[in-house]
């Protein structure tokens, strides 16, 4: 499931139990999830999922939920 | 009403309370606090200090995370002369002890716990009664007692507390918001963190100001921030270079609609490349874009606005105010004539007396000149420019790190030898990041393995980006390692 592998990902990056990474998580709601975080989350799940998140959306990707989303439009074929 | 005449800061905050008693002071989510009530809040926590037997002296460890109780308890400290030791609530454990080991605090406050026995009470355990002006103090305060202790990061990795007065951190406000020119009007939006010199002292000046405080989580969530910035019709904010890099590359030029509202923007603790200095330009052709050079020892040392110094956008500024002065010096510490590379000194109201243990003070002063380790030159007309780190700390995205810090926790997973470097960020963010050179000598690890188990002993920014395999680390003959042979 790309949900999950998505979650894994978000929490192995910032180094927080996956049971912390809940749909409704935010960027900046955990000290974990700062700037720093949110750049390594986008390039880490960039580079394991072979996908490349276009820059007009970068803006909106604020929670776990809209990045799950996001990365189901651009890998329709994976899940 | 609190009567604080060692503490110019408070003194100013305490004017505000008697003029403009209504006027916002802080915004905390919903919460929002004038400046009578703000007082009245510092007085109760000052009265609640204490209740618990805590007098002029003792210190404090304050886990700095961004609540109005913070703020309460920060200044309520200086009241009473308590010395106030600010932590990131986001430090490993290990320093979060040693520091206490050091300063060896009577109360914790806030999230985080230390060893050694003394009391932790969290913000909301807090019980503050109905009297909010507290029993007068029994000894004379005065404006060069130690207000805070921060901590920096060590050449070695240790922790170094840099001991500010009340004296040093009221003028660096005063020549901080002299030239940026924060005035009662302005509403700003703090997204650093308070465990820093910067967004500490952002607070400072802002209430020094008599203007309004937006306190905002971190920059992480943009259109959060954005819309804070919509809201609260904020008028400035402090970033570091990365924060910069970051709203670039994930809004665009989105922020370019609030340049209209916007009277500053501050900028510092690391380097920002020229275009990026005049993309902002561009950007906020109105705006003040100020950014100042400066160490938790000596905050705000210089500043350069980028529109008024077009001319010059590779300097790093000139002093502050008519209170401080830079000069660059030999290792003697003989000043040096115009565009001559030495070490930048600086000295001025601002510039902290000494560090907390007596052998961090070593070499750290030429008389009243504070050595700052970085290593420039200044122009005919009194710019001054960096050209190199006499330190080796990393800076990345304006979190200093001791490449020691790295390499010991790489050597403890069996590694034969290694060494850290900094070196340009690939993405463009951060400024610099670490790399590290290894030697494996027996061990069968790997680069993915090391990373993952460095994980869950360093903060993320301390972990290398970039790795290499080496034969053999460089050393002097007395077994120091040339970094600089690294680098090259």
């Amino acid at each position: 499931m790309m949900e999950s592998r998505v979650k894994e990902i978000i929490a192995r990056v910032l180094n927080v139990p996956l049971d912390v990474i809940t749909d409704e998580l935010s960027s900046g709601d955990i000290p974990e999830w700062d700037s720093v975080g949110n750049l390594a989350i986008i390039s880490t799940l960039e580079e394991e999922l072979q996908v490349e998140f276009p820059l007009e959306d970068l803006f909106d990707l604020t929670s776990v939920e809209s990045i799950v989303a996001e990365v189901n439009k651009l890998t329709p074929s994976n899940d | 009403m609190i009567d604080t005449p060692h503490s110019p800061v408070l003194c100013e905050i305490v004017g505000h309370a008697q003029c403009t008693p209504d006027k916002i002071a802080l915004v905390d989510g919903t919460q929002r606090v004038s400046y009578a009530r703000l007082v009245s809040m510092i007085g109760a926590t000052a009265v609640y200090l204490q209740s618990l037997g805590l007098s002029a002296g003792d210190r404090i460890l304050l886990t700095a995370e961004k609540e109005v109780e913070f703020v309460y308890l920060y200044f309520a400290a200086h009241v009473l002369g308590i010395v106030n030791v600010v932590v990131d609530a986001a430090s490993p454990q290990e320093r979060l002890d040693y520091i206490a080991g050091i300063v060896k605090p009577r109360v914790s406050f806030g999230s985080r716990q230390v060893d050694g026995g003394c009391r932790a009470i969290r913000f909301e355990e807090m019980a503050l009664g109905d009297t909010d002006v507290p029993a007068a103090v029994n000894r004379s305060l005065a404006a060069t007692d130690v207000a805070d202790v921060m901590f920096t990061t060590g050449t070695t990795g240790a922790p170094k507390g840099v001991c500010l007065s009340h004296a040093n951190i009221a003028g660096s406000a005063a020549n901080t918001n002299g030239f940026i020119g924060t005035c009662s009007d302005d509403v700003e939006a703090l997204a650093l963190p308070l465990s820093h010199s910067f967004g500490l002292g952002r607070l400072r000046c802002v209430l020094t100001a008599g203007g309004t405080l937006v306190l905002v989580g971190n920059f992480a969530n943009l259109k959060s921030f954005f819309s804070v910035l919509e809201s609260e019709r904020v008028t400035g904010f402090g970033m570091v270079p990365a924060v910069w890099q970051y709203i670039k590359r994930l809004s665009g030029r989105r922020i370019a609609k609030f340049a209209d509202q916007l009277h500053y923007i501050e900028m510092g603790s690391a380097a920002l490349p020229v275009e990026d200095k005049q993309l902002l330009m561009e950007l906020f052709p109105t705006t003040r874009l100020c950014m100042h050079y400066g160490l938790t020892e000596a905050s705000r040392a210089l500043f350069t606005e980028f529109h008024s110094a077009a001319a010059v956008l590779q300097s790093v500024g000139r002093p502050s105010s008519g209170l401080v002065e830079a000069c660059v010096m030999d290792e003697q510490g003989h000043p040096l004539a115009p565009g001559i590379d030495g070490e930048i000194c600086v000295r001025g109201n601002m510039v902290c007396r000494s560090y907390f243990l007596p052998q961090d003070n070593v070499d750290a002063f030429h008389g009243d000149w504070f050595r700052t380790g970085d290593w420039g030159h200044r122009d005919e007309d009194g710019n001054y420019y960096l050209t190199g780190r006499k330190k080796e700390l990393i800076n990345v995205g304006g979190e200093k790190v001791a490449p020691q810090t790295i390499e010991d926790a790489i050597l403890a997973l069996g590694i034969a030898d290694c060494a850290c470097v900094a070196v340009a960020d690939p993405q463009g963010v951060l400024g610099e990041v670490p790399k590290a050179y290894l030697v494996r000598g027996k061990s069968a690890l790997e680069i993915a393995d090391i990373k993952s188990r460095l994980a869950g002993m360093l903060p993320p920014h301390e972990i290398p980006v970039l790795w290499e395999w080496v034969d053999e680390i460089p050393r002097t003959a007395s077994g120091k390692v040339q970094r600089l042979k690294l680098k090259s």
